[in-house]
């Protein structure tokens, strides 16, 4: 187990540093004294596992392909942006935009995240144990998207083919975005997806997989027709 | 981008200076804003009196201009003059209109202008970093209740003193307010209060922010509710911290485009637009939370 001390570093030499850790002494490394500073651990392309000590700031865990990142306070706007693969893990709360445009991967916030959480992902699986902001899945096309508790407003909008689930209230539902039914299987799917990846008590403390809601693609805006030219005028 | 701060003692017997805590703030901000910095701090009540900032000019020797506000400052009964680079501060007793008095002292140039006025505001802004507005103004040793701050990236807008933030509310006794953002109706409520007699003094769409939460607040709405109207009748992106000599909030535009994160304990509240400044400012654990879009809170002294 490497330590790497952040304090007194610019963020290149630290990303640098956690790159020939990861080389030279092996996989496991704890950052200390982060200092919420940006772009901690971004772009890592091992199957290394990087614990912050403390919180990150913006783009943290940005482009990862492979890495296991746990941050244990809170983490800036545009957390795990991009990733590809590799699980991204806050202990407090996310900023606005994270897991945007996600690839692939697991991202787990165990407070709240702001607001465009997931807009545009691509694929990956993103639990949020607490509530989201505004705009959540704006747009996303692939993956899974789950909120515990209540989702803010414009939930959803103008998504593609993500599959949603909000344990609590959603404010408003965004343009397109519409209610779905569980399919056959589809709750025990999402009871061990919790259970895999939220510690134990946490999960006690949410709502039981069968009281989600979920959340698709009322597919109204995948094709133009001239027709339908209200629901674009309201969607643009 | 600029950067924007703020902090609030709950407890009233702060172990460190407001200034100290504040500048360490701005410093984690100073590359959020290199053109410029200042910050507004809430010091103790003085009862019956205002204290009075004046920007005496922009640029070289402000000695004529010292002696003129001087003269006229004397008029209202003004005490304890002092001088520092291009500010005379001195005070003088209450008066229920500010008008008369305001009129009299910008009056003796185009450039002279009140840029703070309250009984325990105290603003002081700069063309520079953080450490050039601890080195002329000492910030670091005021001690008060609670303070906002800024470090400004010039979008559109010149760069110099009066350009610069927090603003006072001009004409509102105690008001200051710093923003990050762009407020995109700002010249059509510009001209809305041009109309009703109201001068601006700079071509900073921010400035527009302090004039609408003076108006509001001299129609007699609290600083809650206040805030609160900037999300109906403000377009654009706002992260934006008020304070008052009784209370300090917040407003976050709808569309959350501005970052805004805040930390709240027993004995603090926090405010930055990136975690690093409350990071590098205050030790020890506690929680930090992006707000939300639409979300306005606030505090009372």
């Amino acid at each position: 187990m490497a330590e790497i001390d952040a304090a007194g570093r610019s963020t290149r030499e630290i990303n640098a540093a956690i790159r020939q850790s990861i080389a030279e002494v092996g996989p496991e490394i704890t950052l200390r004294n982060p200092g919420a500073r940006h772009n901690l651990a971004v772009a890592i392309l091992e199957n290394a596992r990087i614990r912050i000590a403390g919180s990150a700031g913006y783009y943290c865990g940005g482009l990862n392909d492979g890495a296991s990142i746990e941050i244990d306070g809170s983490a800036g706007w545009g957390l795990a942006e991009s990733m590809l693969s590799g699980t991204v893990r806050v202990h407090g709360n996310a900023g606005s935009g994270a897991a945007a445009a996600l690839r692939g991967g697991t991202v787990v916030v165990h407070g709240d995240a702001a607001a465009r959480l997931g807009v545009s992902m691509k694929g990956g699986l993103v639990i949020v144990a607490g509530s989201c902001g505004y705009m959540a899945g704006f747009m996303a096309q692939k993956g899974e998207l789950i909120v515990c508790g209540d989702a803010g407003d414009a939930f959803a909008d103008s998504m593609y083919a993500t599959v949603c689930y909000v344990g609590g209230q959603v404010a408003n539902l965004g343009t397109d975005a519409v209610l779905g039914t569980m399919e056959p299987g589809e709750i025990e799917h999402l009871e061990e997806t919790l259970s895999r990846h939220l510690p134990l008590d946490l999960r006690k403390s949410k709502p039981k997989a069968c009281d989600f809601k979920k959340v698709v693609a009322g597919r109204k805006l995948w094709n133009f027709d001239k027709r339908e030219w209200r629901i674009w005028q309201e969607a643009l | 981008m600029c950067g924007i701060v703020g902090y609030f003692d709950k407890t009233g017997a702060n172990a460190q200076p407001l200034g100290e805590v504040l500048l360490r703030m701005l410093e984690a901000l100073a590359c959020r804003g290199p053109d410029s910095a200042g910050v507004a701090m809430f010091g103790a009540h003085r009862p019956n009196y205002f204290v009075a900032q004046v920007k005496l000019g922009d640029n070289g020797n402000n000695t004529d201009r010292a002696r003129q506000v001087h003269a006229v400052a004397l008029n209202f009964g003004a005490q304890e003059f002092s001088q520092t680079d291009s500010y005379l501060r001195f005070m003088f007793r209450e008066v229920d209109d500010l008008k008369p008095f305001l009129l009299s002292v910008e009056s003796v140039g185009e450039d002279v202008e009140v840029v703070s006025l309250g009984r325990c505001l105290e603003i002081v802004k700069q063309v520079g970093s953080p450490s050039c507005l601890e080195q002329a103004f000492n910030i670091s040793k005021f001690c008060g209740s609670h303070g906002i701050g800024h470090t400004r990236l010039s979008t559109e807008s010149v760069v110099d003193l009066s350009h610069s933030q927090p603003f006072w509310g001009h004409g509102y006794p105690d008001l200051a307010i710093v923003h990050n953002g762009h407020i995109t109706n700002y010249h059509q409520l510009r001209r809305r209060y041009e109309q009703h007699g109201v001068r601006f003094y700079t071509e900073n769409d921010s400035e527009i922010v302090a004039m609408f939460l003076a108006s509001k607040l001299k129609q007699g709405a609290d600083l809650r509710a206040a805030l609160a109207s900037m999300v109906m009748e403000l377009d654009g992106s706002f992260s934006c911290f008020a304070a008052t000599d009784s209370a300090f909030g917040f407003v976050k535009d709808p569309f959350s485009f501005k970052p805004l994160l805040l930390a709240e304990t027993d004995s603090f509240v926090a405010l930055a637009n990136e975690e690093i400044a409350i990071r590098g400012a205050i030790q020890g654990d506690y929680v930090v939370r992006e707000a939300q879009a639409k979300e306005v809170q606030v505090w009372q002294r």
